[in-house]
């Protein structure tokens, strides 16, 4: 093994290619004085990392990123890899990096026996189903028969279902290796992952950092390419804070575009199974998998389902203004008081480059805006304290020894549940009491229609609307963790959208200071109700000719070999 | 004051609302909401070691001590959907405008794999799922 890199912050930051904040977008990071120091890094890094195209010391200055799902289709059909040789390299990452992120609960026994299938399958010469070979984590709360699947909780520690959520049978079915389950905040109930029962995952970006929840651990094993993509789910942002804290695209399907059946559920009137993947082409594919109507899920739409990623050229066919005629309405709440500065700068240089691609950007106002936090929290906890009566020990998860059936209830939930949802499920039993529903719950509700029309109507005049996911950078660990109301506070950018019901798509646009090599930022977009396609198209759009940055965090190239 | 509101509906939401301001230091402007009416209760302070029997969560003392505060101070929070003038605005049960009409079949299917479902039972005895008795005089 060649020895390990000269690790000068200098050559930290060449290798990133980030732009300091204060340089505007439109300049380019002179790269050249240093290469030698650059070519003697990136010599090391390539034989850590050589088979992965994504990490070849030429992509690493201004290489937008490309589908991983079309590279290892190709790969597979031209006999260039195996399936196995794939699933090798992953798993080699997977095992390498966890020690210091902790994405996975669980991983896969059987990813290579999979591998070899996708092999045997592709030397038949037999159709290839569009994901197969690719590797996709699984969050914690979607079942998968015969894996774990926990819910991040201990009252379903060892718990496995015997059924697999629809979204992963469609996965399945399309070719996918599911190569475990990734960590999340108990129930979905956190923005941290340390509300998790079991560990909590560091951010590949600066490993004393949060990834963001409630869906960290997908998040942090897409950017630190542990698996090519995974899923989530999103009840109040917990596919977009995660996505926007490490650097990947999220997205956030309409509600009812993909089936909730097999996703454990946390608030059934907001709850949708999200995607995260290295680049927009990547999350498209994964929703045109699993998106559709499904008779085991009432709430799941009949919407038809277009192909999602047939969208999306390559940027050889791009017009010099793609976006011309577009109207993308920039949400004023979201860009002010309370937002970290240089999320705001990020954002605002995210405009001007929608606009140098032709769009043309407004600020809009929406009405009752900061009245979706607490009605969200109604809601959600309200329904939550219905959705978790079922953990009781009785058919399934851990059950205390005692001697009578009520103590059965109270201690097996006592001691499974953790402080965060118990709380929740104690708020939500209060907003939900006689006297009380109509003070909270139908205000809540009542909020909503308010919520529902102010993006409806802003929608009508703007083809999207555009915002931050969050207001600031990843947090530290231990940052939150005794202050309920600051954490919800991380949450104003994203439940208004769960509570219309509309997509929303997370696509990293900058950096601000902190970690070694800066903490990315997401730009949030959104759409009306399955407009999907059009988000979809615009994302790619802008993530193929965002220039000058690469989001692929530090830790890929400070891990030991 | 609107008809239907009695002297003391209009009295306790006044209090009501002054209380509500005071506990979460919202600057916002209380308005009377005309046709709404706070019916039974008198808003008490959660009661966290009673929501816990209606949760069935058996807290110890230390953690009902712990959330207490926690609890109070974001129901109050909560308080914030009070002042807002939601006359003539329907609730909406859910995100979406569109209802499915969409109805399954009402037959019965046998589900495939009911041994991985007994498997997973804490304590099993065929046919039964065994549970301790129930002890208490409730």
């Amino acid at each position: 093994m060649p020895p390990p890199p000269v690790r000068s912050p200098s050559s930290l930051l060449l290798c990133h290619c980030r732009l300091p904040f204060h340089i505007s977008p439109q300049t380019r990071l002179p790269l050249s004085h240093n290469s030698s120091v650059r070519r003697r890094f990136h010599c090391s890094a390539v034989s850590a990392l050589s088979s992965d195209p994504q990490i070849a010391p030429t992509d690493l200055t201004t290489t937008p990123p490309s589908s991983h799902i079309l590279s290892i289709r190709e790969s597979l059909l031209s006999r260039r890899r195996t399936a196995a040789d794939v699933a090798g390299e992953y798993l080699d990452r997977l095992r390498r990096t966890e020690p210091h992120i902790r994405s996975f609960l669980h991983v896969s026994e059987t990813t290579m026996r999979e591998a070899e299938e996708v092999d045997r399958l592709v030397a038949s010469g037999k159709d290839l189903g569009p994901l197969a070979g690719v590797l996709v984590g699984v969050k914690d709360n979607i079942c998968t028969a015969g894996m774990p699947s926990t819910g991040g909780s201990r009252i379903l520690e060892g718990y496995r279902p015997p059924f697999d959520a629809t979204a992963v049978r469609k996965l399945k079915e399309a070719g996918a290796i599911i190569i475990g389950k990734t960590n999340m905040d108990e129930f979905g109930m956190g923005s941290t992952t340390e509300g998790s029962g079991f560990q909590v995952t560091a951010n590949p970006w600066d490993i004393s950092r949060v990834p963001g929840g409630s869906s960290g651990g997908s998040a942090s094993a897409v950017s630190a390419k542990q698996c090519v993509v995974s899923l989530g789910s999103d009840t109040g942002g917990s596919v977009r804070q995660p996505a926007s804290f490490c650097g990947v695209v999220g997205l956030k399907p309409t509600y009812g575009r993909v089936s909730r059946f097999g996703l454990m559920a946390y608030a059934s009137s907001l709850d949708v199974i999200g995607c995260f993947g290295a680049s927009v082409i990547d999350s498209a594919i994964v929703l045109n998998v699993v998106s559709g109507h499904d008779r085991f899920d009432s709430t799941s739409s009949t919407h038809e389902v277009p192909d999602y990623a047939s969208f999306l050229m390559s940027t050889d066919h791009f017009e010099s203004t793609p976006l011309k005629g577009l109207k993308v309405g920039m949400i004023r709440e979201t860009i002010g008081d309370g937002v970290d500065v240089g999320v705001i700068s990020s954002i605002k240089a995210a405009a001007l480059h929608l606009e140098e691609l032709g769009a043309t950007i407004t600020e809009v106002s929406l009405p009752s805006f900061s009245l979706g936090l607490p009605a969200y929290y109604v809601l959600a906890s309200s329904e939550a304290s219905s959705n978790l009566s079922r953990y009781d020990g009785v058919r399934y998860g851990n059950r205390a020894t005692v001697d009578e059936l009520n103590s059965l209830y109270g201690d097996s939930r006592a001691d499974g549940l953790g402080p965060e949802v118990k709380m929740r499920i104690l708020m939500g039993t209060y907003a939900l009491s006689a006297g009380y529903y109509d003070a909270y719950y139908k205000r809540a509700q009542q909020v909503r229609t308010l919520i529902r029309k102010s993006f409806k109507d802003a929608l009508e005049k703007m083809d999207i609307l555009v915002s931050p996911a969050v207001p600031s950078p990843a947090y530290k660990i231990g940052e939150k963790v005794n202050d309920p109301l600051a954490m919800y506070a991380g949450d104003i950018m994203t439940v208004n959208v769960n509570l219309a019901g509309l997509p929303a798509l997370v696509v990293p646009c900058g950096f601000v200071e902190g970690g070694s090599a800066g903490l990315p930022v997401g730009l949030q977009m959104i759409g009306s109700s399955f407009s999907e396609e059009k988000l979809l198209r615009i994302g790619h759009i802008f993530e193929q000719t965002l220039p000058n940055y690469r989001f692929v965090p530090p830790l890929l190239f400070l891990e030991l070999v | 004051m609107a008809t239907g509101m009695t002297m003391s509906d209009a009295t306790l939401l006044r209090r009501l609302s002054t209380l509500l301001v005071a506990r979460s230091g919202c600057p916002r402007r209380m308005r009377l909401f005309s046709s709404y009416i706070v019916r039974g209760a008198t808003f008490e302070p959660p009661d966290v070691s009673h929501l816990a029997d209606s949760a069935r969560i058996s807290l110890a003392p230390g953690e009902v001590e712990d959330f207490g505060p926690k609890i109070r101070q974001v129901i109050d929070w909560f308080g914030q959907l009070q002042a807002v003038d939601l006359e003539s605005v329907e609730p909406s049960v859910r995100a979406d405008a569109e209802v499915s009409m969409y109805k399954r079949e009402d037959t019965p299917e046998t589900f495939e794999n009911r041994e991985a479902i007994i498997r997973v039972a804490p304590s099993y005895d065929d046919p039964y799922i065994k549970v301790p008795k129930v002890l208490s005089k409730e």
